[in-house]
């Protein structure tokens, strides 16, 4: 009987171990493409890249345009002068600059409209994103050293490179959630 | 002429500020003249308590400079809604600051909105940076 019990633990680790390891290579593999489109080659897109990370990445996250659809992005350009209740108005010039930039890589996937219905203006809106922080329960996230979903880098610690692989999250102080 | 070229050197050597912020206050306190007959020159102790009283922001929340400034310009602050850390504002610590009049003029209309909901006069605005070069 023990031995049996012993086997079936060490397949059920074996599984889960198999299971985990190719979530995480699925996951590498999405965002390695997605990460490659936004990697800047010429001159003219490291300094639209730079610009938006300026701008955008004053008071935020310069969040990875691929993160949202089109009609997000000009959705949210639109109305910059009240950015979930901060003015961001950019001047003229730079509003087109980034708005281009932001929608020329925007989400080809349009499946990212609310739950409601409504065109996501937060990314933690969208439903793939609901779907993969499933696991992450409202303390974790309200906790002052994460603020809130926005605060990507907080637990993603290669946000800013475009990474988010599972491997490389840690959320502060819950060092050991997935254990 | 020679009284002249001291007077802006005081001028200058007095403002932390780059000359194109330097040419933009001066345009400032020429509106401000134009808006208010009175006016007489910038005034950190004014622009101290714009930067540091609490008003009914856009959001129908109070809200000050401070809030994500802090009083001490001269350490770093953190926006209060996102927690991103805002490199000091003085430009004793932090020479970028008032370098960029395109960079003055965004932040100024943008967080007077966000504490005030309104745009600053340009006596305001002149008094607030007078502030912050002070600090």
């Amino acid at each position: 009987m023990k031995t049996l019990l012993n086997l079936s633990l060490a397949a059920m680790i074996l599984t889960g171990g198999a299971f985990l390891y190719a979530d995480d290579e699925r996951e590498e593999h999405e965002h390695h493409r997605s990460s490659m489109v936004a990697q800047p080659v010429t001159p003219q897109e490291k300094s639209t890249v730079a610009l938006y990370t300026k701008e955008c990445g004053a008071c935020h996250m310069a969040y990875q345009p691929q993160f949202l659809p089109k009609r997000s992005w000009e959705k949210t350009m639109k109305m910059l002068d009240n950015h979930f209740g901060s003015d961001a108005t950019l001047d003229p010039q730079d509003h087109k600059t980034i708005q281009n930039y932001l929608v020329s890589h925007a989400s080809k996937n349009d499946q990212m409209s609310d739950i409601k219905g409504n065109i996501a203006l937060r990314i933690s809106e969208t439903p793939y994103f609901i779907r993969e922080h499933r696991e992450v329960s409202k303390k974790m996230v309200t906790q002052p050293a994460v603020k809130s979903f926005a605060n990507c880098n907080a637990c993603h610690t290669q946000a800013t490179n475009g990474s988010y692989r599972e491997r490389e999250v840690r959320i502060p102080n819950y060092a050991h959630w997935e254990e | 002429m020679k009284y002249l070229a001291f007077a802006f050197l005081f001028s200058t050597s007095l403002m932390a500020a780059s000359p194109e912020v330097v040419q933009y206050m001066n345009e400032l306190s020429k509106t401000a003249k134009v808006e208010n007959s009175s006016f007489n020159g910038f005034d950190a102790a004014r622009g101290k308590d714009i930067f540091t009283s609490t008003h009914t922001g856009k959001q129908g929340k109070p809200m000050a400079c401070t809030s994500c400034h802090t009083t001490n310009l001269t350490n770093s602050g953190k926006n209060a809604l996102t927690g991103k850390v805002i490199d000091p504002l003085s430009p004793r610590t932090n020479p970028q600051r008032l370098t960029s009049t395109k960079d003055v003029t965004k932040w100024l209309k943008r967080n007077f909105m966000d504490v005030y909901a309104r745009e600053g006069t340009a006596q305001e605005k002149g008094d607030v940076l007078t502030y912050i070069m002070k600090n």
